[in-house]
């Protein structure tokens, strides 16, 4: 698969940490961000594909930092990653178009999966688009 | 994106031949559905896998609590949208009506799982004066209790106060502690104590460091300003938990929470915090997590009354503990504060009153008491030596035994129930009621009574001691002696310690016994035991030097001796456990969450009522949308003329009766005409299946005895689904439809019907087999006996296999590639062999030998696996 880029974004400073270096390990391109509106800053000065958002943060919250994410860069997927299960922010969330939702502990390896699919679903999308550009002319 | 697929369809049906760009557009539009496809079969494997971790969680024999359970269906929801969404994705909106299902479940699930909100009212602290047993809502039961004997038995009770359930859910709001302590909970693995330790103390210091709202602050000293003017200036004060909800049906929270002795006015607020953080002790949350108490549920109130300088102290039981019948009063007593007899540490007075008019002291025991607890004058308890005599005399006088024997009577009949009370004689000769809660008593086991154990004397190690908690159990010692021992605890070990201390109680879950060298009956320690049906032996002088680490023993607390060795004869006389967790509040959640989950309502795909609005459960939609899936994804290969991708006849030597749909990247490269032969399939689940099916070639039909083959004649003529032609080319055609990593075979071979998907890939966590077999002819009886039959094969390996009339399911998940393609090999090997095994299922003599048959032939091709296959 070819390489994507994916932010991380927790305001776990130690959690974010430890994700960053883990990934990095596996080889796969990652940036951090503490917040949502960091996260939003982050999208708009470089290029991301996927995003792993917590649920729960001060400040923008997980949920208003998807919606913001899904107005201004729609075709980037996010991954709810959380600490809190509740079942209703969770199909919320996928109702607003997250890709999934996770609960911490996560295994690594199955995170790493999630974001392939993401990252998949994503260029199947922009493939698409492509096309119906070209149907258009 | 429904759209996109929907003018790619037009285009095709507009014109009949395919230009390269159009090629491109329909292999992209496939790409997308097979994408969709994958995802959709990822949820569903996530789903199915979580629903029977759910049904395994109801059986309730192990523990789990609420943060579990929400986190079960939070997955379970999560996943079966994700269903619903890529389903419909698929199928341009088709299904649109699930979503409207999958919110109605939703909102049946919800109130199950929802955090429980107290009413927001009641003062932050109320003064024992205005509180009964009407309070326990307020105050917690053990107050309420207090507040009850004070006011309306008008005994003897210190000043005080409490502060509320409303105190602590204001102090955990200020500090917004819930939702940082459910994260933390969430993201520990609680099957490991070392990572239990971390939380716990991580928890504890939170709360010991938030600070107090101003105004409970000020309402707990004006309280104690109140206690200053009733009681003097500077007075100390004892402060315990007195929590909310530690009394459901049969648990008693004993010495789970702190307390505290003798403390000055100005730390009050600082032991508050402590004995809030208290809630989240190890023992706590273990005892919680194993009797399935929410935690949520568990509101810290706190009691705080005026010290007693007690001379003498203790524990008062209304009945035996161990012995329902046995209505004599139970007085342990030492010199000083009781502390030594609540928490076990030490020797102490017995004295049983019997029950006759008036009451008679039936029996002393007094031993030699060399310490005792008093107080400091400004705060805290110290420990003294006793010195001279008194250390061997009786610590009360028979007319106070006898005074605190009527006190009990006088309490127990106010609840109606045995009572344990602590209680203390001031210097001025007064006895004053401490506290007071309901007496859990063990029911005497008959046959124990009369049972003679006729082993030899050498294999008794010791005799005597004192039953702390009823029954047997063998198992390799385990010595104690340092607190961090309780992190290597071993699973069904018997624990070993000098004193019943009640920090032990936290292994109580994983120990078969208790052994204690000292220790009493009416300690903490023994109390646990006994709710957790954990036999216990106090009083075992030398049992850490005698007894060697790991050495096995039998523990008979009954008759008082311990054995070398596993003494069966002892040990059949055991009572079953009973299970932890049944009645409790998280089990009933999960029970509630689970029946609009799990039951599955669509079982034949055939049935006029499978549809979208009748899915009535989680699992309804499941298995609605996976029928739906596979039907989408068949129809797509079918109607599109895309030559490249639709269905092909498997050559192998010869034409096989055997279709092949391509979903994706299940040829090594483009095929021509009609036929495909084995070398041209990469894909890895089907060529393991394959294996299996071109294995060992099938002998034909077995011997049928008469009756057997009426039978299926009978049932051919009668059921027209048997009857070959009168179906779909669908249905009578063995088809796999494959892709590098996943097969789905849909066979109809002789007269049973078999669905095998799969996907197996580098990714062992996504990879999965799910089995269904199902009908067939013969008659119901001898269908259910084939059923079992390959029940028994597939769970010899490996397989999770589950009935439900004669439909069989069987699964596997989450093994690397190589285990899994050896269990398609095995599914092969069947879905050639098993056909019309019915016929022969009722001589028992063929059964025994195609059983051993297959079990040969398995056993032989997984161990020469795809050498031989091959040729």
């Amino acid at each position: 698969m070819d390489s994507f880029i994916t932010l991380f974004v927790d305001d776990e400073e130690e959690f974010l940490a430890t994700v960053l270096k883990r990934m990095k390990k596996r080889n796969l391109e990652v940036v951090g961000a503490n917040s949502g509106e960091e996260a939003l800053a982050v999208l708009k000065s470089h290029h991301v594909d996927v995003v792993v958002l917590d649920v729960r943060m001060p400040g923008m919250d997980g949920i208003q930092t998807l919606r913001e994410i899904k107005r201004e860069f729609p075709l980037v997927e996010v991954v709810m990653l959380t600490g809190h299960a509740n079942m209703e922010v969770a199909v919320e969330g996928m109702e607003l178009g997250a890709f999934d939702y996770l609960m911490k502990p996560v295994e690594i390896d199955e995170l790493l999966y999630k974001l392939q699919d993401a990252y998949k679903k994503k260029s199947i999308q922009e493939e698409k688009i492509k096309q119906i550009n070209t149907l258009k002319k | 994106m429904g759209q996109v697929i929907k003018r790619i369809t037009d285009i095709l049906y507009r014109k009949k031949t395919l230009d390269d760009s159009e090629v491109e557009e329909l292999r992209n539009a496939f790409q997308a559905r097979y994408h969709f496809f994958k995802l959709l079969l990822n949820a569903n494997n996530k789903a199915l896998e979580v629903m029977s971790e759910m049904e395994e969680a109801l059986r309730g024999d192990r523990p789990f609590g609420m943060t579990y359970v929400r986190a079960l269906c939070t997955t379970v929801s999560t996943n079966v949208w994700q269903i619903v969404k890529n389903l419909n994705e698929l199928a341009h909106g088709k299904y649109d009506e699930l979503n409207s299902r999958f919110k109605a479940i939703q909102q049946e699930i919800n109130p199950f799982i929802k955090p429980t909100h107290h009413p927001n009212e009641g003062s932050l602290t109320l003064s024992l004066n205005e509180i009964d047993k009407g309070f326990a809502d307020q105050v917690g039961s053990k107050m309420a209790n207090l507040g009850e004997i004070r006011n309306n038995v008008h005994l003897p009770i210190s000043n005080g106060f409490a502060i509320t359930a409303e105190a602590y859910r204001r102090f955990m709001e200020h500090n917004d502690l819930q939702q940082e302590i459910s994260r933390r909970f969430q993201t520990t693995d609680r099957d490991r104590i070392d990572q239990l330790y971390g939380l716990s103390a991580g928890i504890q210091q939170l709360i010991i460091q938030s600070s107090l709202p101003q105004d409970l602050e000020e309402a707990i000293s004006e309280q104690y300003r109140r206690l200053e003017q009733e009681d003097g200036k500077g007075i100390t004060v004892v402060m315990r938990s007195s929590a909310l909800g530690e009394d459901f049906a049969e648990t008693s929270f004993a010495g789970q929470y702190r307390s505290a002795l003798n403390i000055s006015g100005e730390n009050i607020h600082q032991v508050y915090k402590e004995i809030v953080a208290s809630k989240y002790s190890l023992q706590a949350m273990t005892y919680r997590f194993n009797r399935g108490i929410r935690s949520e549920d568990v509101a810290m109130c706190v009691g705080c009354m005026t010290m007693v300088k007690a001379v003498s102290g203790g524990v008062t039981y209304s009945r035996n503990p161990i012995d329902v019948r046995d209505d004599s009063i139970f007085i342990n007593s030492v010199w000083g504060l009781p502390k030594t007899v609540v928490d076990g540490s030490a020797a102490s007075d017995l004295f049983v009153v019997g029950r006759a008019n008036p009451p008679q002291i039936v029996r002393r025991d007094i031993p030699v008491k060399r310490q005792s607890f008093v107080c400091y004058p400004e705060e805290g308890v110290c420990r003294l030596d006793i010195t001279g005599e008194k250390d061997s005399l009786a610590s009360l006088t028979d007319d106070q035994v006898l005074e605190i024997a009527r006190m009990a009577i006088l309490i127990e009949d106010c609840y109606g129930l045995p009572q344990d009370i602590e209680w203390a004689v001031k210097e001025d000769g007064t006895i004053i009621v401490l506290q007071c809660r309901p007496l859990r008593q063990s029911p005497v086991q008959d046959s124990m009574d009369k049972f003679v154990h006729e082993e030899d004397d050498d294999s008794v190690i010791f005799t005597g001691g004192v039953t702390a908690s009823p029954g047997v159990a063998a198992g390799p010692v385990f010595l104690a002696r340092k607190d961090m021992d309780v992190l290597r605890f071993p699973q069904g070990a018997i624990l070993v310690i000098t004193q019943a201390l009640p920090r032990w109680a936290t292994v109580l879950n994983r120990a078969v016994a208790v052994i204690s060298e000292h220790g009493s009956t009416a300690g903490h320690l023994a109390n646990v035991s006994r709710e957790f049906d954990v036999p216990a032996l106090f009083g075992i002088e030398g049992a850490l030097d005698t007894l060697k680490g790991g050495q096995m023993i039998t523990v008979d607390a009954d008759a008082q001796k311990i054995y070398k060795g596993r003494i069966e004869k002892i040990l059949d006389t055991k009572k079953p456990k009973k299970m932890l967790m049944e009645g409790s509040p998280v089990l009933e959640a999960l029970r509630g969450a689970a029946q609009h989950i799990t039951p599955l309502n669509l079982l034949d795909p055939a049935a006029p009522n499978f549809k979208a609005r009748h899915c009535t459960t989680f699992h309804d939609i499941t298995r609605f949308c996976h029928e739906k899936v596979v039907e989408e994804m068949f129809q797509f290969g079918k109607t599109h003329r895309f030559p490249e991708r639709s269905s092909k006849q498997l050559f192998c030597e010869v034409p096989m009766q055997w279709w092949i749909l391509n979903l994706d990247d299940g040829f090594k490269q483009e095929v021509q005409g009609k036929y495909v032969h084995l070398d041209d399939i990469v894909s890895i689940p089907m060529l393991a299946l394959w294996d299996g099916i071109a294995s060992i070639p099938w002998e034909g039909p077995p011997p049928v005895d008469g009756k057997g083959l009426m039978s299926v004649m009978f049932e051919a003529t009668t059921n027209r689904a048997l009857t070959p032609g009168l179906k779909s080319n669908y249905a009578n055609r063995n088809y796999f439809m494959i892709s590098k990593n996943y097969c789905n075979l849909s066979s109809r071979l002789g007269f049973h019907f078999s669905t095998i998907e799969t996907l197996v890939s580098e990714r062992p966590t996504e990879n999965y087999i799910s089995f269904q077999f199902k009908g067939g002819a013969a008659n119901y009886q001898r269908r259910q006996q084939r059923i079992f039959f390959i029940k028994e094969i597939l769970e010899r390996y490996d397989f999770r296999v589950t009935i439900r009339k004669d439909n069989l399911i069987a699964r596997i998940e989450d093994r690397e590639m190589e285990f899994m393609k050896k269990r398609l090999m095995v599914l092969g090997y069947l879905t050639i062999h098993t056909r019309q095994l019915d016929m022969i299922m009722s001589r028992e003599a063929s059964v025994n030998h195609y059983r051993t048959k297959i079990f040969k032939d398995i056993d032989q091709i997984l161990g020469l696996g795809k050498a031989r296959s091959s040729n």
